[in-house]
């Protein structure tokens, strides 16, 4: 080695240097993955109890009188086992009755909703309950009597105040609505923009300041937005409060400069030869805008809106301005209605006292995981699929 | 060239939506946050039960809810508005002027706020001058003439017989219900019995790190609690009730915060919450009748009924009875009602 | 009548007027072309035309009827609106109908027309941006008229219980002025937003690294979709871990070291929002350190330096400005991060160095101000678009910086993004 005429005496010292830094490089990443998998794991590992839920075998006589007072099975049931009965299913039994008119004078076995302490005691969380209701429910269960079936509550209804009852439906439904209101709105204001930008606009000092603002509009704070929302919409133009069309609007005007700038990319991969083309065979700008650009680029812009629309699906903090955040427990029918939308759920949800709240939340974040990664799985997918290659 | 038939149909489709638009039928209400939970949870039963539309209730505050209560009368304006307190003359008066004549009232029952210590904790009393004390901006100097910013660090500086603990309070944030009770109930009334404030009331709450807003979430002050052995929290009294196996509460002049104390005033952080229905609405929105009535029903309102559950402090059976009766009969409140601040009209 | 319908009805008014238009002048050039005149457009163009420059007047009566009314001009019900505008809509058609001939340039007229309506559409954006700054600028307008600037800039104390009071219109005479002295809530945000830098500058830089320098194309191609995960995470989700999650971890561990930790600390919510920033600081870096020319890399090389020393010594102080954007476009994105700090640090306004204490930010009091009792006139409500506008003009002149630094870094390298 000493031979060697290109040896460096601090060789081996900078070569170790060298593998420490790239161990150091290697670590952000991991622990940075290491994160993501913890999180992701935290939350399904709280979330899958919710999906299901704890039902008890109940033999009730029905009679007509049940139908004017639900809660009149209280008194006939076992003390105990009426304590364990979730009101919401109490509640609910007239219209169940009316479903089925044949049962009135007999004794039917049906399935009832158990309550929350019920169902947190057995999936081994916090509960409120005694000893001896404790036992009570051990032998219940071992018995068969108290089962766990497919939480099916959880995807028909909306919020409740009685925690087993409390569902994403609502939420869920809030969404589409208001998701309609953004896309209808953003997405042909903003295509229109970047078409007008890329193809039409002079290159002039009010382009440029144009495409500066679009830029800084897309930092501005989101919560910014919902400044605006509450000022301009809301206490200036008189739209309702709370409803999907003003959450809808205000959430439009936050994905349009996203939409806005990955339009305009995708117009800019056109080659510029298609429309020398255009302009040989005597086109006006707009038909070759419409017949050939347009087209071209149509894969690259839906791929920018569907991004732009799954990061306003999980927006939270302008909708709490503009008052998304009330107590709507029955699915909006219009987007005049007062309605709660996914992300504001979970916050409201993550506020309540009840344990079992945690677990509805945590299984609303995989829910609304599941969605914003198909949405991304789907824009990479047009994407690949139906960008043409030059 | 085309026929009739196909001119007239864009015209045929858009008339089909347009009519499919329908006027709104939802009972609208707004209010006081220190009602909204129970109104809340009525109005799910509401929908849950009668096939009426789930009301939307709106947390506006017991004043601001009053002004968009007595606004005036039409689809626009709430039907309901809660209140932390009876309906001042004022408003009544703003009401009338608006068009808002007929109007019926509710007790809806009371509301309690306790203040609880963590489990293995020594029992503790405190009188609400001790409270005021302990947690006011500026208290009386030794001598009593003046005020001094607030020199209490430990419990036992205020009084030596009480515990030598760090003061340490989480309670809610200034725009929550509960501190807004805590405010009127505690530090106003306290702050009258100390005459360097002259007789007015003094509700500015120390800033220096002793208080702590604890955010919306309650469930983080029991955790807090739970943890924490020198500091105090403060909430609705459901809290209390429902984490009794991790914090115990701190007994107000020797009385201990439990339903019955509350109800019979004995506990003096308590008040009486309310509900408001405007009269002239009734047949213009769908189910006002019905929902005030399943308000006052017994499984609601009444002494067992659920509203208990999720922090409501049920009136005695008779005061209910008679709350009954003036829905049942939809008896509207008078000037002389507002003046008493009562909603019953007397016998 | 609901706005639903009137809108309804409206359409139900244009759209048949637009298609009959249509019908109309393209028959009309249709006829034109069967007598053997050779027409400037197609018969197809003549339809277009004539449709939408019937659209247009009634599209602009009914919203100059609508902006006029919203001015206070409620003279005009809303019914016999629509029935001006669709009968303005027939005049024109008949004009149009009139006037075209054989000469008419329809497809330039089409054009012009349509240039307008995306000029109009780009104009919206510039609205919006105009909107924001106005609605902040004039709501803080009247907050500063009632509290002065100066202290609100300097003052640190945040007092507004009395400000709330009056709000919730109730009695406050004697509880002592509200005081509105933002320093303890921008110091909040800023210490949460260093702390949160502290976590994803280190781990985005050099995770761009590794990316750029060092993955195998395998390794890249499952890292980088990991990374948009985490980047399309919702904030409320991170909130909610921050809250639940991480908060009592941070509490356990320093207890067990004798420090009492908050459970809404600075620290977990700056450790959270740090997380969130990583991939925003990763993926741009990565741009940036990849977009340095090979060229460069291989002279180091070539001169005998470890792939280390040529990172650290050619790549990175090449890519620097680019890096420092991307750093700069982070602390913009954590300065108006809203629901970590909502659900997982506090609203007490605490000016402190301690990080396991809780603080609030500016966000934070934002919605707590715009979500309590009061009315929107009060003080503290109006003090949420005094603290809006900070925000505002920070993160804004943040991003300028950011974007002209991202700007010069390409024309250096001849890059022709952004």
């Amino acid at each position: 080695m000493k031979n060697d005429y290109f040896y460096i005496p601090q060789i081996e010292k900078r070569n170790a240097k060298a593998k420490r830094f790239h161990i150091l490089v290697s670590s952000a990443i991991i622990t940075t993955m290491a994160f993501l998998f913890f999180f992701l794991f935290t939350i399904i590992k709280e979330g899958i109890p919710a999906f299901k839920q704890s039902y008890i075998q109940v033999d009730i006589e029905i009679t007509q009188e049940l139908v004017e007072n639900p809660y009149a099975i209280n008194a006939t049931l076992d003390k105990d086992i009426a304590k364990f009965i979730s009101r919401s299913w109490t509640r609910s039994l007239p219209s169940q009755i009316e479903k089925n008119p044949d049962w009135i004078g007999k004794t039917v076995s049906l399935s009832a909703l158990t309550n929350a302490d019920v169902d947190q005691y057995l999936k081994g969380n916090n509960h409120k309950l005694s000893q001896d209701q404790q036992q009570k429910l051990d032998k219940m269960y071992e018995d068969g009597i108290i089962e766990f079936k497919f939480n099916k509550i959880f995807f028909t209804t909306g919020d409740s105040k009685i925690p087993e009852n409390a569902g994403f439906f609502s939420a869920m439904v809030g969404s589409v609505l208001t998701m309609l209101v953004t896309m209808l709105i953003a997405v042909p204001i903003g295509l229109m923009t970047a078409i007008y930008l890329e193809e039409f606009a002079p290159d002039n000092k009010f382009t440029q300041f144009i495409e500066i603002n679009i830029n800084n509009l897309a930092a501005i704070p989101s919560i910014l937005f919902g400044l605006l929302g509450l000022a301009i919409f809301i206490n200036f133009f008189g739209v309702p409060r709370s409803t999907p069309f003003v959450g809808g609007l205000t959430l439009a005007l936050m994905s349009l400069p996203i939409i806005i700038v990955s339009a305009k990319a995708a117009l800019k991969t056109v080659p510029e030869s298609i429309r020398q083309a255009g302009i040989g065979l005597g086109l006006t700008k707009w038909q070759i805008t419409r017949d050939h650009v347009f087209p071209l680029a149509l894969p690259g812009m839906l791929t920018g809106s569907i991004i732009a629309l799954a990061q306003a699906l999980g927006e939270t903090a302008p909708l709490i301005i503009v008052g998304m955040i009330a107590f709507v427990p029955d699915a909006s029918t219009s987007i005049f209605n007062a309605a709660t939308v996914m992300p504001a759920q979970i916050y409201t949800w993550s506020g309540m006292p009840e344990g079992m709240y945690i677990e509805k939340t945590s299984a609303a974040i995989m829910l609304l995981l599941g969605v914003l990664l198909s949405l991304n799985a789907i824009a990479i997918y047009l994407r690949k699929k139906f960008q043409p290659k030059w | 060239m085309l026929s009739t038939k196909t001119l007239l149909l864009p015209f045929i489709s858009v008339a089909a939506i347009a009519s499919s638009a329908n006027a709104n039928d939802q009972i609208k209400i707004v209010g006081s946050s220190t009602v909204y939970p129970f109104t809340s949870y009525v109005a799910e039963e509401f929908g849950a039960t009668t096939g009426n539309k789930t009301p939307v209730v709106e947390s506006t505050g017991t004043g601001g809810g009053m002004k968009l209560f007595c606004a005036g009368v039409g689809s626009n304006t709430p039907d309901f508005t809660n209140a932390s307190r009876p309906m001042k003359v004022a408003e009544f008066e703003i009401c009338q002027e608006n068009g808002v004549k007929n109007i019926v009232g509710m007790k809806v029952g009371y509301d309690g706020v306790a203040i609880a210590q963590n489990k293995d904790n020594e029992a503790l009393d405190l009188t609400l001058e001790q409270l005021f004390l302990a947690l006011a901006q500026e208290v009386p100097s030794k001598d009593g003439k003046s005020l001094v910013a607030n020199p209490y660090k430990k419990w036992s500086d205020i009084d030596n017989t009480l515990p030598n603990r760090e003061i340490k309070m989480i309670g809610a944030p200034s725009t929550s219900g509960t501190r807004d009770s805590f405010d009127e109930m505690v530090m106003e009334h306290a702050s009258k019995s100390f005459p360097v404030y002259n007789g007015e009331p003094y509700k500015k709450i120390r800033t220096d790190g002793v208080y702590i807003p604890g955010g919306e979430n309650d469930n983080l002050i029991v955790q807090k609690l739970a943890q924490d052995k020198d500091a105090m929290g403060y909430f609705g009294y459901s809290f209390l009730e429902e984490n009794r196996d991790k914090i115990k509460g701190v007994t107000l002049n020797g009385v201990e915060p439990n339903a019955k104390n509350i109800s019979s005033g004995e506990y003096p952080i308590a008040r009486s919450i309310f509900i408001y229905m405007k009269k002239d609405h009734m047949g213009k929105t769908k189910g006002l009748e019905e929902f005030i009535k399943l308000y006052s029903s017994e499984a609601m309102t009444g002494e067992n009924g659920v509203l208990k559950t999720i922090g409501l402090i049920p009136m005695p059976s008779d005061e209910h009875k008679l709350t009954q009766e003036t829905i049942k009969s939809l008896a509207v409140i008078t000037p002389e009602m507002v003046k008493a601040g009562l909603t019953n009209p007397a016998k | 009548m609901t706005a639903q319908s009137i809108f309804l009805l409206f359409l139900g008014g244009l759209v048949p007027l637009m298609f009959i238009a249509y019908i109309i002048g393209k028959n009309k050039a249709l006829k034109m072309i069967q007598c053997g005149h050779k027409t400037h457009s197609q018969a197809t163009q003549y339809g277009w035309f004539s449709a939408l420059y019937t659209g247009l007047p009634v599209i602009l009566v009914m919203v100059a009827g609508v902006l006029a009314s919203l001015f206070g001009v409620d003279a005009i019900p809303k019914p016999m609106l629509i029935v001006v505008a669709l009968v303005v809509g027939v005049v024109a058609l008949l004009v149009i109908q009139k006037s075209i001939t054989k000469d008419t340039k329809a497809r330039d007229n089409i054009e012009s027309l349509i240039k307008g309506v995306l000029l109009f559409a780009t104009f919206i954006s510039v609205l919006t941006t105009f909107g924001i700054l106005f609605s902040i600028v004039f709501e803080a307008f009247h907050f500063f008229q009632r509290e002065s600037f100066w202290h609100f800039i300097t003052g640190t104390q945040w007092d507004p219980d009395t400000a709330f009071l009056e709000g919730a219109s109730r009695d406050a005479s004697m509880a002592a002025a509200a005081k509105f002295g933002a320093v303890p809530i921008f110091a909040g945000t800023f210490y949460i937003t260093f702390i949160a830098m502290l976590v994803a500058v280190p781990l985005g830089v050099l995770g761009a690294i590794f990316m750029s320098e060092y993955a195998s194309s395998k390794i890249r191609n499952t890292i980088k979709p990991l990374l948009e995960i985490l980047a399309g995470i919702p904030t409320v989700v991170y909130g909610f871990f921050a809250a639940i999650t991480v908060a009592p971890i941070l509490v356990n561990l320093f207890a067990k070291f004798g420090l009492s930790a908050s459970y809404e600390s600075a620290l977990g919510a700056g450790i959270v929002m740090g997380i969130m920033i990583v991939p925003i600081i990763a993926s741009l870096s990565d741009d940036v350190i990849s977009s340095v020319p090979q060229k460069t890399k291989n002279g180091a090389l070539a001169l005998g330096m470890t792939k280390a020393e040529t990172i650290k010594f050619v790549t990175l102080p090449s890519a620097m400005p680019g890096i420092i954007a991307s750093v700069l476009l982070g602390v913009s994105r954590a300065l108006g991060e809203t629901m970590i700090v909502v659900m997982a640090a506090s609203l007490r306004p605490n000016l402190t160095w301690n990080p396991l204490e809780d603080m609030t930010t500016v966000t934070v009091k934002i919605v707590e101000a715009l979500t309590g009792d009061q009315e929107f006139n009060s003080s503290l409500t109006l003090s949420a678009f005094a603290l809006g506008l900070i925000l505002f003009v920070v993160t804004l002149v943040i991003n300028i910086i950011s974007v002209q630094t991202i700007r010069s870094f390409h024309k250096k390298y001849k890059i022709s993004t952004l």
